[in-house]
């Protein structure tokens, strides 16, 4: 970055307003949070617990646990390493930007809810394997474009998480039937979909959750050597 | 005078020096934040930084307020909204002259 000696062009002005955006993501904290949310919803879903209760309150209060870990971990991190190495942000609330998330996301969990079921129930129309698993791939590269827009535009090596993960979608839904059944044959969710889509959806989040976490753990650990804790000196 | 040099003339010249400008791009995309932040993003030394920052709070732009987080020092810096209005104003006012 220049130090504000020359002229900026208007591109430059526009990078510069969406910079503290990024900085959220600076030390892979956002990261380490996905990785960790979608290693603690994938693993459990992935164990053979047949217990009504677990289902009923069990599934539940492991969420809520995660949710609490995820969001005081971070802000620990964030208190005791990321202000006093570059300094503290705080973002402004948009109610606007809280809304069009809400329903992204709502839009996005009605949409594989809705492809799940199509490929239930139109197995014999979309191919029996490619119809279950193809959707759940699709979800997957929509994702792995979100990342390249928001994460790879900004820190080049992340490519290799990216393509890291477009290739699992892929290979994901190439798998043998068999294979990608196998993964959720033991678990009580195969009542609500079938064997093949929630096996692909069970690999999809458990492999995207462990990318995230190494991902997120190298730049913690490039972040750490790179930094150090800033002076006590007057500003 | 064409009306593209008329439009630059009337660029707002607080905020159009390019240090200056960095400073007040980087707080309009938050609500606050600290001088480390700004000295991290910005790579200007303190006194350079200091300065600019003066200049915006006489214009009204920037609002500074001394704290402390836990026992440590922390100078924070919020865009005003005459600084928020006048930023928007240069945005719109470059992008008609370029």
């Amino acid at each position: 970055m220049n130090n504000g000696l020359e002229e900026m062009t208007m591109d430059q002005i526009e990078k510069l307003v969406r910079r503290p955006a990024l900085y959220n993501n600076v030390d892979g904290v956002g990261e380490l949070g996905l990785g960790f949310l979608l290693l603690g919803c994938g693993l459990p879903a992935s164990l053979p617990i047949q217990s009504p209760i677990w289902h009923k309150w069990g599934s539940f209060v492991w969420f809520m646990v995660l949710i609490a870990v995820i969001h005081y971990g971070s802000k620990a991190i964030k208190e005791h390493i990321t202000y006093p190495r570059t300094g503290f942000v705080e973002y402004r609330k948009q109610k606007a930007r809280r809304w069009l998330s809400f329903t992204l996301g709502g839009v996005t969990a009605i949409a594989a809810w809705g492809l799940a079921h199509f490929a239930r129930s139109h197995s014999d129309l979309v191919g029996s394997h490619w119809g279950m698993t193809t959707p759940v791939a699709l979800i997957g590269l929509v994702i792995v474009v979100f990342y390249v827009l928001h994460i790879v535009s900004v820190v080049r090596w992340k490519w290799a998480v990216a393509a890291a993960m477009a290739i699992c979608s892929v290979a994901i839904a190439m798998l043998p039937a068999g294979v990608v059944g196998g993964v959720a044959g033991s678990t009580s969710a195969v009542a609500t979909l079938s064997e093949r889509s929630f096996g692909a959806w069970l690999l999809t989040i458990t492999i995207y959750g462990a990318i995230f976490l190494i991902s997120g753990g190298i730049s913690f650990v490039l972040y750490l050597r790179h930094t150090q804790p800033a002076a006590e000196t007057a500003e | 005078m064409n009306l593209k040099t008329r439009k630059l003339a009337e660029l707002d010249r607080v905020i159009h020096e390019p240090g200056r400008l960095m400073i007040v791009a980087l707080l309009s995309a938050v609500e606050q934040a600290d001088f480390l932040y700004l000295q991290h993003e910005t790579e200007m030394n303190k006194g350079t930084l200091s300065s600019h920052l003066s200049k915006l709070e006489d214009a009204g732009y920037v609002e500074v307020t001394k704290t402390y987080r836990g026992k440590i020092p922390q100078t924070l810096l919020r865009l005003t909204a005459e600084g928020r209005q006048a930023f928007a104003q240069y945005r719109r006012r470059m992008k008609e002259a370029l």
